[in-house]
């Protein structure tokens, strides 16, 4: 019995320090963040105008704020994350796992846009969207396609998608990876009796492959979600959600109230929000993997 | 021996000791937006290093910040005011009336009076809150119109023009020879309101504008609308380049110097640069648009760079004096450089001073009334909400209706 105790004191002194740092890092600045969103507190002020959840409300109401705006520019990424990233991340994961030549360089340059600081690809593509010298209005220019040129960045009919474009290329990389781990990790045995069987490769990947990397999927598509409804470094590097507000997201609304506006009661409210959705998004698509299993 | 050994050992722990003691200074430490790239950099080595020359008991420790950054970590550092330096750079009007209301700016009263003969009291105007000075002014800037006599010359003008009709034909006419008469950067509103701020003035008049920036007069007002409308119609007439909308100041900037816009409406620090740049430049004033309620010498702009003292300071007396001094340099080196008029008045040979910021000290000299930048008038949380309307009428989102009706619904 005392064994019993003593072995199982250890185990919480081990965990103990863990535990902290887990509570200190984590727990305890969302609750702080959630007891914040209670107030209308401007930093440097003192506490204590209590305003219960009236920027709950006011987050979701008010037009100049426009979080709901920012929120459907997230969820629109997340859609475009799981209907074109993944897809794109698997196809390239399904070709490079057939043992193809080259399939090493051909992985480095897929992972590369990952390894590459963000601000550095939003300074890259900022360039490449230069109205003037950009490569692209230059190479339609070329193509003799001047009535396509645009000021990618500078509207708001195209700043959204052209914003997107580099977040959903950056990242393929990332998924292609998680999934590419994947299918090599299928037994080779399963691929050949199929084969014998007579299935095509597209059967294979269909019947046999996609099934058997389905947790990995699941957890690609966690991390695209929820990596949407946090996005931010490249939006903010190139266009900080202007122009008016057209890509605006949850975090840079976050941002602009916190440190512009001096609203803090504001930005932990939308930073409360945005863990609530997080998870509730983590939730639902694990659910959603688990009926289907 | 061993006892010789001992004893030199002590006597050189002994006077090491005391070159420690004998070396001690005084540290202030301070923060500022002098960056490597900023045009004020040279002005503030030049007067930290005379300031320590003069003092060589104190030393001052400094960090510089860029722009934006800097106002996050400064406001940042307001929730625990112990972490701020002793001194810290600051923008007078609403940014440091929040320090002084909330008592973490050490009021300058005091030590202002030594500096009173060399710092007239109306430069403090901006950087008081009741009653009372908070700031030392660096130097003071206003919106310029930036013009390149050049690419005027090759639309067939001689001169800037000085009013709205002759702004228009020479806009036209340059637009008739295939020259862009403006650049604005659209993805920085602060110069949007370089563009729009002078237009408001210069159709309601700077009292006006100075009674809606205090919050004493209603944003409904139809001069503003007007403003908003006239200004609509010069970008609807192509007299900006449509490519600013994605454009930092920086490359507007670069554009214009490299002669690609005829005309830049900017803040006068930028006065140095260009008038180092090749080309021909002058300096003026936007035109007058009704002159029943506004004059050509009405300016938008004042003292606004300024330093502070942090009243959570260990030795808050001797930052305020430092404050005062290093104030007085970097407005001299920065005035000798032309990143700013003086807030000072000048005791030095200003024979140096480079063209342009003479015409537009002259300028100043000569105005006829003065509103401080939108943006710094207002408090933190109203000026964004201002920002983005104003970032809304470049994008010609909202036209001059929706502009006032919708700041009036916002702010008031």
């Amino acid at each position: 019995m005392k064994r019993t105790i003593g072995y199982k004191l250890s185990i919480f002194a081990f965990l103990l320090p863990a535990l902290i740092l887990f509570i200190g890092v984590l727990i305890a600045p969302i609750i702080m963040s959630a007891y914040y969103s209670f107030f209308n507190w401007k930093v440097g002020y003192p506490l204590t105008d209590f305003i219960g959840v009236k920027n709950y409300v006011e987050l979701f109401t008010s037009k100049s704020i426009g979080f709901m705006k920012a929120l459907g520019n997230s969820l629109l990424l997340a859609l475009l994350s799981v209907f074109i990233q993944l897809p794109l991340a698997l196809l390239l994961a399904l070709k490079l796992g057939k043992k193809i030549p080259g399939e090493r360089a051909f992985l480095s340059v897929y992972f590369m846009p990952v390894l590459i600081s963000t601000v550095v690809i939003g300074q890259l593509w900022l360039k490449i969207y230069n109205p003037e010298y950009g490569l692209l209005n230059v190479a339609l220019r070329s193509l003799g396609l001047e009535s396509w040129t645009r000021i990618w960045l500078g509207t708001k009919e195209t700043a959204l998608g052209a914003c997107f474009v580099p977040i959903l290329w950056q990242y393929v990389g990332y998924h292609m990876l998680l999934m590419y781990a994947g299918v090599k990790g299928v037994p080779p045995e399963l691929n050949e009796a199929a084969m014998l069987d007579g299935c095509t490769e597209s059967q294979v990947n269909r019947y046999i492959i996609i099934p058997y990397i389905k947790p990995i999927l699941r957890v690609s598509v966690i991390f695209a979600v929820t990596g949407s409804l946090k996005s931010f470094d490249l939006i903010y590097v190139l266009t900080n959600g202007g122009p008016f507000h057209a890509t605006e997201v949850p975090s840079t609304l976050m941002i602009s109230m916190l440190f512009l506006r001096n609203r803090y009661g504001m930005g932990s409210t939308i930073a409360v929000m945005l863990i609530i959705l997080c998870f509730a998004f983590a939730l639902l698509i694990s659910l959603a993997f688990k009926e289907e299993k | 021996m061993k006892k010789f050994v001992a004893l030199l050992l002590a006597a050189i722990m002994l006077l090491s000791m005391t070159s420690v003691f004998a070396d001690e200074k005084t540290t202030l430490t301070m923060w500022c937006i002098a960056t490597e790239s900023d045009a004020n950099r040279p002005a503030y080595e030049k007067a930290i290093a005379e300031f320590e020359a003069a003092h060589p008991d104190i030393e001052i420790k400094w960090e510089a910040f860029e722009n934006q950054s800097y106002k996050t970590k400064i406001k940042s550092a307001m929730s625990d005011p112990d972490s701020l330096p002793d001194i810290f750079f600051t923008w007078a009007g609403a940014f440091l009336g929040d320090f002084a209301d909330m008592g973490t700016a050490y009021c300058l009263d005091e030590a202002y009076k030594p500096f009173a003969d060399q710092l007239p009291e109306v430069m403090l105007q901006n950087a008081s809150y009741g009653g009372k000075h908070y700031g030392v002014p660096l130097t003071m800037n206003i919106v310029t119109l930036f013009a390149n006599m050049d690419l005027l010359a090759k639309a067939g003008w001689d001169h800037v023009p000085q009013t709205y009709e002759d702004l228009t034909a020479c806009c036209d006419a340059l637009v008739a020879a295939g020259i862009t008469p403006f650049g604005c950067a659209g993805k920085e509103t602060w110069c949007v309101t370089e563009y729009l701020e002078p237009i408001i003035e210069k159709t309601i008049g700077y009292e006006a504008l100075n009674d809606v920036f205090a919050g004493k007069a209603t944003w409904n007002n139809e001069g503003i609308a007007t403003a908003v409308a006239t200004f609509q119609e010069m970008i609807n007439k192509g007299y900006f380049d449509p490519n600013g909308m994605a454009l930092g100041n920086d490359e507007v900037k670069a554009n214009f110097i490299a002669g690609k816009y005829a005309f830049y409406q900017n803040g006068s620090w930028n006065c140095g640069e260009v008038n180092d740049a090749e080309g021909n430049f002058q300096v003026a004033l936007f035109p007058v648009m009704n002159a029943e309620k506004a004059t050509y010498g009405q300016v938008i702009g004042g003292p606004s760079d300024t330093l502070a003292v942090s009243s959570h300071s260990k030795n808050v007396e001797l930052a305020a004096q430092a404050a005062f001094e290093l104030g007085r340099g970097i407005c001299h080196y920065g005035y000798l450089a032309g990143s700013g008029l003086p807030a000072w008045t000048p005791d030095y040979d200003t024979s140096a001073v480079k063209a342009l910021v003479s015409d537009v000290a002259k300028i100043v000299a000569e105005s006829e009334g003065m509103v401080l930048f939108g943006d710094t008038a207002m408090s933190a949380d109203p000026a964004n909400t201002y920002l983005d309307y104003v970032s809304q009428v470049y994008g010609c989102a909202i036209d001059g209706a929706g502009f006032i009706e919708g700041l009036a619904g916002d702010l008031q």
